[in-house]
């Protein structure tokens, strides 16, 4: 991203682009040299993306093709561990997607991730965004703060479920030091209330994770162009409708690319919630990793846990299409907008 | 020395000599103990070091016997792998799927015996035990444990034996005793069936001052063992000879129920709780009674780790009346062992090594550490060796010996964790108050109904000789 929030190729200022129009209208050619240079200027975005791309492309299809594919050959073929090899194993084609999306066990663990990613994804914004925009201003002592503020994503998952393990008991230092604070006897049993241990392992998760929606957020609203701002003051705006009406507009791709991350991340949580329940109390904890992992590394059906992976590569796949569609949307209203400033700057 | 008194010597050497090769005669020829034939066989197969996966608060004191096995043979320990023993059956199916080479042995629950050996991966230690002349001079039957379709497969380090702890302090105090008889016209002592265990444990818990009546686990990994004992002693075994599950029978209910009242008496957070959480509320006299590893003895009895030494009484687990007799049955799970990769190019040099760390008399120092207490005693050995006794205490040691004779594994089969967690998970559902107590059988059976046929029932039907081997066969401890 540019300094002016725009999202691709690079931008140019409205002054240098003022200085070309008056160049390009004194010698008469305009259309021509824009047209050359816009060839030029796309070839090598091309070029550049190329670049890029084809690498990843290359190692893509060396290391996780041959895995995909014995994963697709594992999700249409029924092996059973103890009795023959795998090379052995019966092909039963669409089997057992039919037996796991009839399977009640993993609908509720998709409900139980998606409620877990959603809450997750949404308190880490909201708490990535109160620091960041206290944060985006420099101010003395400002990398102290930024240090402490990303110390949580520097922890290992399972160091803060073990961590958690011995605070949060009903009679733990945590409901304690609450009961202190608030006065009242505070005592939710966070590990073994079936009806909130997914909303504890929610609440690590935040805790661990916030700072990755900081950074991301403070990036974004360090990016923000002074102008529009200054604009809005010079105009009489308070600083409610400046951040409602000018910098959260501005911010939207930053706040989607975040939310999208997030998202993509918890949906894949295992660490903590392995480590703190086991999928228990009862199955409140069972989630998609946790149903997968269980399917495939404590049932050994290697077979149906293929084709659980399956299924859920799909769901995220469509996630992620929803999201890069919804991103382009944003970067297209942006390039709009940019649009229209330049031209009213060179008008 | 004369010239006569040479002859002699050289006749007698040379009859020795001959001897040594006579077959049935070696024992007296060679006069060996069986470490020092552990120790020949192992210098045959040569030096090598060993890699394995095993969990340190195992492995820690096994280190110095290990140490006096490589000063002896040059066969040590390489790599190790830490991984606590609840996770390693996973990781070792991975090993089996794979056919890694990766490790030499493996420390793990000896019930995972027959998944690896069905998925191909357990190395038979029979071969060695006869090269050696080893014996597992195991207390009762217990060695059973180690057996799949005939063969051994593994070598313990760990009994884990359940027994009964009970406080010896309220139990014994006049006043408790004089309102128990009061009460219920019966003298207050140890409980010798589950439902008087339940009516002590309800009678002397007093929350108000943190003391909830039981120790035991209820969280979905462990709970599940407390229900196999209940189910056993009344008289239940989880499958019939075709291979259906009968679970969902009268013995079933019964421990269902008795399972489940035990949230009445337990601590309210214990549906998550496991050994790390309850064996602290143990030692520092947060109970009342509960059935628990044995290990739990030594930390109740070393005065470092622990607020009520001497105030334990340590026995036999309840049993049950159901049957119309009394029936006793505790439980060995995880029975920490160590098992040997078919696919290791050192895997002579691994089992014996593990043949060296069971013998009786090189295990003592290992399951006697006061600190490191996951392996527990297991040996015949072990019942009467002082250090074990001072660890354990000799009523402690008594009660493991007692329990031995009684005690079953979880179920023994091939796709033993599957069968486990489903009827896991049911049982904590139901705990948790997610599934009604009725439906938790109903639930399990038609659960395991899939898994075997997943499985194959003929398959099944093979290992089941090898589980009913393994159950015990005494119904109440001589």
């Amino acid at each position: 991203m540019s300094r002016t929030g725009h999202i691709g190729p690079p931008d140019t200022s409205s002054a240098k682009s003022q200085d070309m129009a008056v160049d390009a209208v004194s010698a008469g050619k305009v259309p021509l040299a824009s047209k050359a240079r816009s060839h030029s200027r796309r070839l090598a975005v091309r070029h550049f993306k190329l670049s890029l791309l084809v690498p990843l492309i290359g190692l893509f299809l060396v290391l996780l093709t041959p895995v995909l594919l014995l994963q697709l050959y594992f999700s249409v073929h029924q092996w059973t561990v103890y009795l023959s090899s795998w090379w052995d194993a019966e092909f039963v084609g669409l089997d057992l997607f039919q037996e796991v999306l009839t399977d009640p066990r993993f609908g509720w663990a998709v409900v139980r991730s998606l409620a877990f990613a959603t809450s997750s994804t949404l308190g880490c914004f909201v708490f990535g965004f109160l620091l960041a925009y206290l944060m985006y201003k420099p101010f003395r002592g400002q990398a102290c703060y930024y240090i402490i503020f990303i110390l949580p994503m520097l922890t290992v998952p399972v160091v803060v479920a073990y961590t958690a393990e011995m605070m949060l008991y009903q009679s733990g230092p945590i409901n304690d030091l609450i009961s202190r604070i608030i006065g009242v006897d505070f005592k939710p049993a966070w590990l073994t209330n079936p009806d909130i241990a997914l909303a504890t392992v929610a609440l690590l998760e935040i805790w661990n994770w916030t700072p990755f929606s900081f950074i991301i957020l403070l990036a974004g609203l360090s990016a923000i162009p002074k102008e529009p701002i200054e604009a809005a003051e010079i105009l009489g705006a308070s600083k409610w409708r400046i951040f409602w009406e000018v910098q959260l507009p501005l911010l939207r791709p930053v706040i989607l690319l975040a939310l999208v991350l997030r998202f993509l991340e918890a949906m894949a949580e295992f660490p903590k919630t392995w480590a703190l329940f086991q999928g228990g109390p009862g199955s409140a904890t069972e989630t998609l990793p946790v149903y997968i992992f269980m399917t495939t590394w404590q049932y050994f059906q290697i077979s149906k846990g293929a084709a659980m992976s399956y299924i859920v590569m799909v769901l995220m796949i469509i996630i992620v299409l929803i999201a890069i569609n919804l991103l382009r949307r944003e970067k297209r209203s942006l390039d709009k907008m940019y649009e229209l400033r330049t031209k009213d700057a060179e008008g | 020395m004369s010239r006569s008194s040479r002859r002699m010597f050289l006749q007698g050497s040379v009859g020795l000599t001959v001897a040594n090769f006579v077959p049935g005669t070696a024992p007296f020829a060679q006069a060996a103990t069986m470490e020092e034939q552990t120790i020949a066989a192992a210098k045959a197969v040569g030096k090598a070091d060993v890699n394995g996966m095993i969990w340190s608060p195992y492995l820690v004191p096994m280190k110095p016997v290990i140490a006096e096995f490589t000063k002896e043979t040059g066969i040590g320990i390489g790599a190790v792998q830490e991984i606590s023993i609840f996770d390693a059956p996973q990781r070792a199916m991975a090993e089996a799927l794979s056919r890694s080479p990766q490790f030499d042995f493996i420390h793990i629950d000896s019930n995972m015996i027959p998944s690896l050996a069905s998925a191909g991966y357990l190395e038979p230690l029979d071969e060695y035990i006869k090269k050696a002349g080893f014996h597992l001079d195991t207390v009762a039957d217990y060695g059973n444990f180690m057996k799949y379709e005939g063969q051994t497969f593994g070598i313990p380090t760990d009994g884990n034996v359940h027994i009964q702890y009970t406080r010896k302090d309220l139990i014994d105090d006049p006043d408790n005793k004089k309102r128990f008889a009061d009460k219920f016209g019966v003298e207050l002592k140890v409980p010798e069936t589950w439902e008087d265990n339940l009516r002590l444990q309800e009678f002397l818990m007093d929350p108000s001052k943190d003391l909830y009546g039981s120790g035991n686990l209820r969280n979905r990994a462990n709970g599940v063992t407390w229900w196999y004992m209940i189910f056993y002693s009344a008289g239940g075994f989880p499958f019939d000879d075709d291979m259906k599950p009968t679970i969902d029978t009268p013995p079933g209910q019964y421990a269902v129920d008795l399972y489940l009242q035990d949230k009445k008496v337990n601590h309210p957070e214990a549906a998550n709780w496991g050994t790390p959480q309850m064996i602290p509320r143990i030692a520092q006299g947060h109970v009342v009674s509960c059935q628990y590893w044995d290990g739990t003895c030594k930390t109740i009895a070393n005065p470092k780790q622990s607020k009520t030494v001497g105030q334990f009484y340590f026995s036999l687990v309840p049993g049950s009346k159901f049957t119309g007799k009394m029936v006793h049955r505790s439980i060995s799970s995880p029975l920490a062992a160590i098992l040997i990769n078919k696919y290791s190019p050192r895997k002579a040099q691994a089992a014996y090594l593990a043949l060296w760390l069971g013998s009786g008399k090189n295990s003592i120092p290992i399951v006697s550490d006061p600190v490191n207490a996951f392996n527990d005693a297991w040996a015949k050995e072990h019942m009467k060796a002082q250090p074990v006794l001072n660890a354990y205490t000799p009523e402690g040691i008594k009660a493991v010996e007692t329990n031995f004779q009684v005690v079953a594994p979880p179920i023994y089969l091939t796709g033993y964790l599957e069968f486990q967690d489903a009827l896991g998970k049911n049982l904590s559902e139901a705990y948790v108050g997610q599934l009604p107590a009725k439906d938790v059988l109903k639930k399990t059976d038609n659960e395991w109904n899939a898994i075997i046929g997943r499985i194959g029932r003929n398959k099944l039907k093979k290992d089941l000789a090898s589980y009913k081997a393994v159950m015990p066969t005494k119904a109440v401890p001589t």
